[in-house]
């Protein structure tokens, strides 16, 4: 039991790093309806930037954190931009594809810097366990896991109580309904984009805390890709509890199953339940269901 | 738009035109290195300094005026780790004249390109696969095979078992990529456990780029392991035994690594986490490797300060020295006239006894052995250092333990 | 492509795909090209015609499911692979002959394309995506931890023979790969025009109103994934016979999604737009995979490394800038062309 438990525990954890990757797509994916694989380089740049302002200049946590959100901010308004703005009007897939160029070209860029090295944070944050019983935690990834529910409340009340938040809930439910009530769609696109570059940003930060800066830290977008799909890619909260319902089943999964089946659980884990989902709810968990009309 | 359209395609047209202008202008008496490598991939941590020490290598006797006026060309192809454009580039370079050498970085890749390796009558180097030494072809392995190296490190485990006065049989855990890499050495390497009485527990297998491996320490130290050897490429085992510092598993059970576990350059803030793991490797490592002079010579004066310098280096540079020594011996039967890859292939099979500077172990290979060296040499991390903790022995033969 | 002045006269001219006596003159000669190539082709080209063959093989399956039927599908590696696959088991535990697995191979592959293609029943659009990349993994996770499949050591198939006449080389192989595509090609090109083409184009347009019109959604769009996959069979087993070496990293997550470029690139729906692709993205490629090597030679400072970033770079830029200037794909400027060559000399 308390193996189980502990596993579980992990789980989350881990699982609170899929749900910020995965904060991201949704939101771009609420608005724009663009699904971004671009979002693990997104997330990945994130990580570099801060590595760079702690590092690289020696600033302190706080005065590093401020900047890294701001480009990577600045990276997201630029893909937006200069990208996926063109492609207004084609079809989404188009859309979808540009994103996979817009990967290709910022690994480019990434591995062009990191010259085949692997970059380290230094420990800004507490380092220990906290220790219950039988059950240890790592006390930066504890911190981590509650960064990840405050980021998720935070762009919830922000969705909820401002105008801007409004203005992008409107923008979700129709574009041209939005537009004829005086919302500028566009200028939306462009702050969903800066916002999810910050979501990014943390997801980034918080991910370089467990796993080091190289060139694998951008595939964590395909895992935040499922997670959002699997929760309805259009509902926060889905993005949040299936990011850390993965984490568990991957866990517990390759705790449990592994032996059974000689190995590997973890690389399909995540495929068997997205297909599991959308066989039994092909709108993903919370997603919202359409209704189609001829 | 249109105007836009045709501007770009012109901007593609020039572009194509001038590589092709660049690529086909060849110069004299040249002979090809050509390395199949991972630059933008999961091991690009391992080929991009490797070959940056086979250039700067090559750089150097290019400089010097070559072998009797040949110099050699290196080409990198970048594969990703992508065994298909990996066979795809071999094909663009298969009819080229005076290609000595195809240098596979990967075990899959070299696995794939093995087949057309032998139909070209050429001659190809693979990271450790034990698979070639079983079956003497035309790929010759960098050191010991991966299963050498194994069974290596289980006599260091027995060995360090006794020394701490326990007794019984030690237990011993493995983990590793969930690929050909990540099998390999146990073909071989479990056998040699078994013989020597060292109980092997049940393997664990994981995808590159795992987030948390908790999950495989905490089974392999449920399961009584008292020593874990973590397979992989930096930074996995390093992220590996950082997960197990963190589960407090350090303290009680001895984590190892194969080859290509930490170097000097990737300990940086996780020396705690690291202390006393001990590194198996065939190449210099840590403070060894900078405090080699012929080393250090090179990378300052094609690189500079000592910043940035990773032990890696030295292993291309070696890679370097083999292809130097056969290409004399090639180039002295043969004259440049008729030399082909065949005659490299023959000369790599009279290297025997090659010095390498130290830089690894005296050069093995012969009619009867593809193995770069004999002889591993044990490191542990100590205050965030790579120190060694033997001097250079030779690793068991484990690859005659596995039917292949 | 027909000059100006060419007018369909009866209801079999209308539908002839060669219409002209031009038109069989330039077939006739291009066929004879493509089989006399090899007697002056060199080496490289021939094995890069070869590789450019099999994707176009993939590709043209990706075509009927994805440009025809509109279910956008992530998982033709996948199958591929699983063409691979079924002819290397075939042809070395059960002694099968090539020429029989080759079939086999495909039809295989059609049928786990079939179950693949299930979740097609109840989702649409980016969620079916998803999906078929959940079975690509699926897939290759099976094929990497089942015994008969090599596991992580993978198969090593023989080149196809007969009559003791080895297809071991590319040259040699070429024939094969040529035939097979041209068979494939004009199979495609009819499937378009037939009654099934038509259906599956009435459930790309509108599934609901395809339904409503008395095209049985289920049927269709299932036959769309066993053809689809039946020609990545088809390609994984010449893939497989023709490098003697399967393993599951030549099938990656990559693969597939430069096949959706492919498509993309060369335009949905349109079976020229196939070649345009897969000629673009894989002369993209090429050209990146060896500029560096160029691009080090040429900035000796920049080294090897940084050079292969470079071109991954490049690639995406390349990519980026043909979504942005033309998002139809080529095939919408061959359409162009042909009209223009159709009205020529006149303006309109």
């Amino acid at each position: 039991m308390t193996e189980f438990i502990q596993q579980t525990i992990t789980g989350l954890m881990t699982g609170s790093l899929y749900s910020l990757v995965a904060a991201g797509i949704v939101l771009v994916y609420k608005s724009t309806h663009v699904v971004s694989l671009a979002h693990g380089q997104l997330v990945a740049f994130g990580a570099l930037f801060f590595w760079l302002f702690l590092s690289g200049l020696g600033l302190p946590f706080w005065a590093g954190l401020i900047p890294a959100f701001i480009l990577t901010a600045l990276l997201g308004l630029a893909i937006e931009r200069i990208a996926l703005r063109p492609l207004i009007g084609q079809p989404l897939i188009a859309a979808f594809l540009m994103t996979f160029a817009i990967f290709i070209a910022l690994e480019g860029i990434f591995v062009l810097y990191l010259k085949g090295e692997t970059r380290t944070l230094p420990h800004f944050l507490p380092e220990g366990n906290f220790v219950l019983g039988n059950i240890s935690v790592p006390i930066n990834q504890l911190i981590g896991f509650c960064v990840a529910l405050l980021l998720f409340a935070a762009v919830s009340l922000l969705f909820r109580y401002t105008k801007l938040g409004l203005g992008m809930r409107a923008t979700a439910e129709d574009h041209r309904l939005a537009q004829s009530t005086g919302i500028v769609v566009k200028n939306i696109f462009s702050y969903i984009w800066i916002l999810s570059g910050i979501v990014a940003a943390v997801a980034g930060i918080a991910t370089a805390n467990v796993m080091d800066i190289y060139y694998m830290l951008p595939y964590i977008g395909i895992n935040g890709l499922i997670v959002a799909i699997c929760g309805g890619l259009d509902s926060l909260t889905g993005a949040l509890l299936v990011g850390l319902l993965l984490g568990v089943v991957e866990n517990v999964g390759a705790a449990y199953l592994d032996p059974l089946v000689g190995g590997g659980i973890k690389d399909v884990a995540g495929y068997v339940v997205l297909l599991l989902v959308l066989l039994i709810r092909p709108y993903g968990l919370f997603g919202l269901v359409k209704i189609e009309r001829i | 738009m249109g105007k836009q359209v045709r501007m770009f395609l012109k901007a593609a047209l020039m572009i194509s035109l001038g590589v092709v202008c660049l690529t086909g202008v060849a110069s004299a008496k040249e002979v090809m290195y050509l390395s199949l490598a991972d630059y933008t991939g999961p091991i690009a941590g391992l080929n991009v300094p490797g070959d940056m020490g086979l250039e700067d290598f090559i750089k150097d006797v290019n400089a010097k005026g070559g072998v009797d006026g040949v110099t050699i060309k290196f080409i990198g192809i970048d594969t990703r780790y992508d065994v298909a454009r990996a066979v795809s580039a071999y094909k663009r370079y298969r009819r080229t004249p005076r290609l000595l050498m195809v240098n596979s970085i990967s075990t899959g890749i070299g696995k794939a390109v093995a087949p057309l390796i032998e139909k070209d009558k050429r001659l190809q180097m693979v990271p450790g696969d034990g698979e070639f030494q079983a079956h003497l072809g035309r790929s010759f392995i960098w050191g010991p095979a991966y299963q050498d190296a194994f069974a290596a490190m289980m006599d260091w485990v027995m060995a360090d078992w006794k020394k701490k006065g326990k007794s019984g049989a030690p237990v011993v855990g493995y983990l590793s990529w969930d690929n050909p890499y990540g099998r390999e050495p146990l073909r071989g390497g479990k056998e040699y456990a078994e013989k020597i009485g060292i109980k092997l527990l049940p393997p664990e297998f994981f995808p590159p780029g795992t987030l948390k491996h908790d999950v495989y320490l905490t089974r392999l130290a449920n399961a009584g392991a008292n020593y874990i050897l973590a397979g992989g490429v930096d930074p996995t085992p390093t992220n590996i035994i950082r997960d197990g510092y963190n589960l407090g598993l350090t303290k009680t059970i001895q984590f190892m690594t194969d080859y290509w576990g930490p170097t000097a350059l990737g300990i940086g803030v996780h020396a705690e986490a690291l202390e006393g793991t001990v590194i198996i490797s065939f190449f210099q490592r840590g403070e060894d490797a900078r405090n080699n002079p012929v080393v250090t010579d090179l990378w300052k004066r094609y690189r500079g300060s000592m910043d940035k310098f990773n032990e890696v280096y030295g292993m291309g540079m070696s890679w370097g020295m083999t292809y130097l020594a056969g290409l004399k011996i090639a180039l002295k039967a043969a004259g440049y006239e008729k030399l082909e890859a065949d005659d490299m292939y023959k000369a790599y099979q009279k290297l025997t006894g090659l010095n390498k500077y130290d830089i690894q172990g005296p050069c093995a290979y012969s009619p009867t052995s593809r193995l770069g060296s004999k002889l591993v040499k044990i490191y542990r991390v100590k205050a965030g250092k790579i120190v060694p903790i033997t001097g250079w022995r030779e690793a068991p033969n484990a690859v005659a333990l596995h039917t292949f | 492509m027909r000059p100006c002045g060419v007018f369909d006269k009866s209801y079999a001219l209308d539908i002839a795909i060669i219409r002209t006596w031009q038109h069989w003159t330039i077939l006739i000669l291009s066929l004879l090209f493509l089989y006399l190539f090899p007697l002056f082709g060199s080496y490289y080209l021939i094995s890069f015609i070869n590789l450019l063959s099999i994707s176009a093989m993939v590709v043209l399956g990706l075509q009927i499911v994805s440009g025809l039927c509109g279910q956008i599908s992530f998982g033709q590696a996948a199958f591929m692979a699983v063409g691979a696959y079924t002819s290397s088991i075939l042809t070395i535990h059960y002694g099968l002959s090539f020429w029989l697995a080759l079939p086999l191979s495909g039809i295989v592959a059609g049928c786990v394309g079939i179950i693949g293609g299930a979740p097609s029943l109840r989702i649409k659009g980016m969620y079916l995506a998803m999906a078929t990349i959940a079975i690509h993994f699926v897939v290759i996770w099976l094929i990497l931890h089942t015994e008969i499949t090599g596991s992580f050591k993978g198969l090593y198939p023989q080149p196809p023979s007969i009559g003791g006449f080895e297809f071991d080389t590319d040259e040699r192989m070429y024939y094969i790969i040529m035939s097979v595509l041209i068979i494939m090609t004009y199979a495609a090109r009819n499937l378009m025009r037939s009654k099934v083409g038509r259906a599956f184009v009435a459930i790309r347009d509108n599934d609901l109103a395809a339904e409503v019109m008395g095209v049985n959604l289920y049927y269709y769009k299932l036959l769309a994934f066993f053809i689809s996959c039946f020609y990545a069979g088809v390609a994984g087993s010449l893939w497989a016979h023709l490098i003697t070496v399967v393993n599951v990293e030549q099938f990656t997550l990559l693969h597939a999604l430069e096949y959706v470029g492919m498509l993309i690139i060369g335009g949905m729906g349109s079976i020229p737009g196939v070649f345009f692709g897969v000629l673009f993205i894989r002369v993209l490629n090429e050209l990146v995979m060896f500029a560096s090597p160029a691009l080090a030679k040429a900035l000796p400072w920049l080294g090897s490394s940084p050079a292969a970033s470079l071109g991954l770079l490049a690639f995406g830029l390349a990519m980026a800038l043909f979504l942005i200037f033309e998002p139809r794909g080529l095939a919408h400027r061959w359409e162009i062309f042909k009209a223009s060559y159709r009205l020529y000399p006149f303006a309109h």
